[in-house]
């Protein structure tokens, strides 16, 4: 168990960061040579003032008419993205971990609060499956990758939360929570969780053609 | 004095003793991880079978793990036992307690890696 942890929680760390990092950085440059040779006016376009207005929409609960439009569906995507950006980052145990290696630490949250937060996540996880399956607009548009990326987003949620709650064989969840965790920080890149990375840009660039040439509004 | 009453004191004398020497025995049982600047714990203390623990561990010094530091220096021949960590590990009230939990998680989980022996994960040391 001691080589399979040290091995885990070290090179695999490393090789998670390095991957998701250079990996990002790698489809940032990627795209933007792609824009350029393919399609020159989403530069000549793109426009600070009305990307970020509509950015500001988009990442406001209620403030475009797509989210009034579905509000238990607003709520729960904005508390999902929350949650699973807000626990592992202020999680105490994670922080824990950082001091260990690198002698840092920060603000944490309570493990209780960390734990409903997780419940949260992961009740979040299976509306968002149960409307890929219920909701034919959304089925329609669905594909295996789509059960793929939330499987890899919802697994680091629910080892963590078994092995907190220490259920049967918490040993291996511990150890396949740290896997799954950097499984999901890997697949970020090359997923679309790029989103997370892209989303000022293609919300930027719609907004600033919704907002500069068609003098509109997108939300 | 009456046989029966005699007895009687015998017994109670007897059974005085051996409170006595039972409460010092388990005076010497620790059996869990204890630090009172730990105002209040988020995650329960960590059982901890002291004699049983140094026993497998094969540790004889005492000062393998109740060390002194001075001016950053480790002195050889002093040991610090029925010491709390916190008293030279010292974190002020209401301080983020992460830098004394962290000392406490080098003591136990630093020494379990270097010797590929007891739990290092969170969960492996403090039960639910």
């Amino acid at each position: 168990m001691h080589d399979i942890y040290n091995f885990v929680s070290g090179p695999l760390v490393w090789a998670s960061f390095i991957i998701f990092f250079a990996g990002c950085l790698y489809r940032l440059i990627s795209m933007a040579v792609l824009a350029r040779k393919k399609d020159v006016f989403v530069y000549e376009y793109m426009s600070f003032k009305f990307g970020l207005r509509s950015i500001l929409h988009w990442i406001t609960p209620f403030g475009t008419v797509k989210w009034r439009k579905n509000p238990f569906f607003t709520i729960v995507t904005f508390t999902f993205h929350i949650c699973i950006i807000f626990i592992p980052i202020f999680l105490s145990a994670h922080i824990i971990l950082w001091k260990e290696s690198w002698g840092v630490s920060w603000w944490y949250i309570s493990d209780t609060a960390a734990d409903v937060l997780t419940i949260v996540a992961i009740a979040s996880c299976i509306f968002f499956l149960v409307r890929r399956i219920v909701l034919p607009e959304v089925k329609y548009l669905t594909s295996i990758s789509d059960y793929v990326i939330l499987a890899i987003v919802a697994a680091p949620f629910i080892t963590g939360f078994w092995t907190y709650h220490q259920w049967p064989g918490f040993r291996i969840m511990g150890i396949l929570h740290i896997i799954a965790g950097e499984t999901m920080l890997a697949a970020i890149p090359f997923t679309r969780l790029i989103h997370m990375i892209f989303f000022p840009f293609t919300r930027g660039y719609m907004g600033s053609e919704f907002g500069a040439v068609r003098h509109a509004k997108d939300w | 004095m009456e046989k029966r009453t005699l007895i009687i004191y015998t017994l109670i004398i007897l059974l005085g003793c051996i409170f006595a020497v039972m409460s010092g025995y388990s005076q010497e049982d620790v059996t869990t991880v204890e630090d009172s600047a730990f105002e209040k714990k988020m995650r329960p203390g960590v059982p901890f079978l002291h004699d049983q623990h140094n026993e497998q561990a094969e540790l004889d010094e005492c000062n393998t793990c109740h060390h002194v530091y001075e001016d950053g220096k480790l002195v050889e021949y002093d040991s610090s036992e029925g010491q709390e960590c916190s008293e030279c590990h010292t974190i002020n009230k209401g301080d983020n307690p992460i830098s004394l939990v962290n000392i406490y998680h080098l003591q136990c989980k630093g020494c379990h890696q270097e010797k590929k022996a007891g739990p290092i994960m969170c969960s492996e040391c403090h039960p639910r």
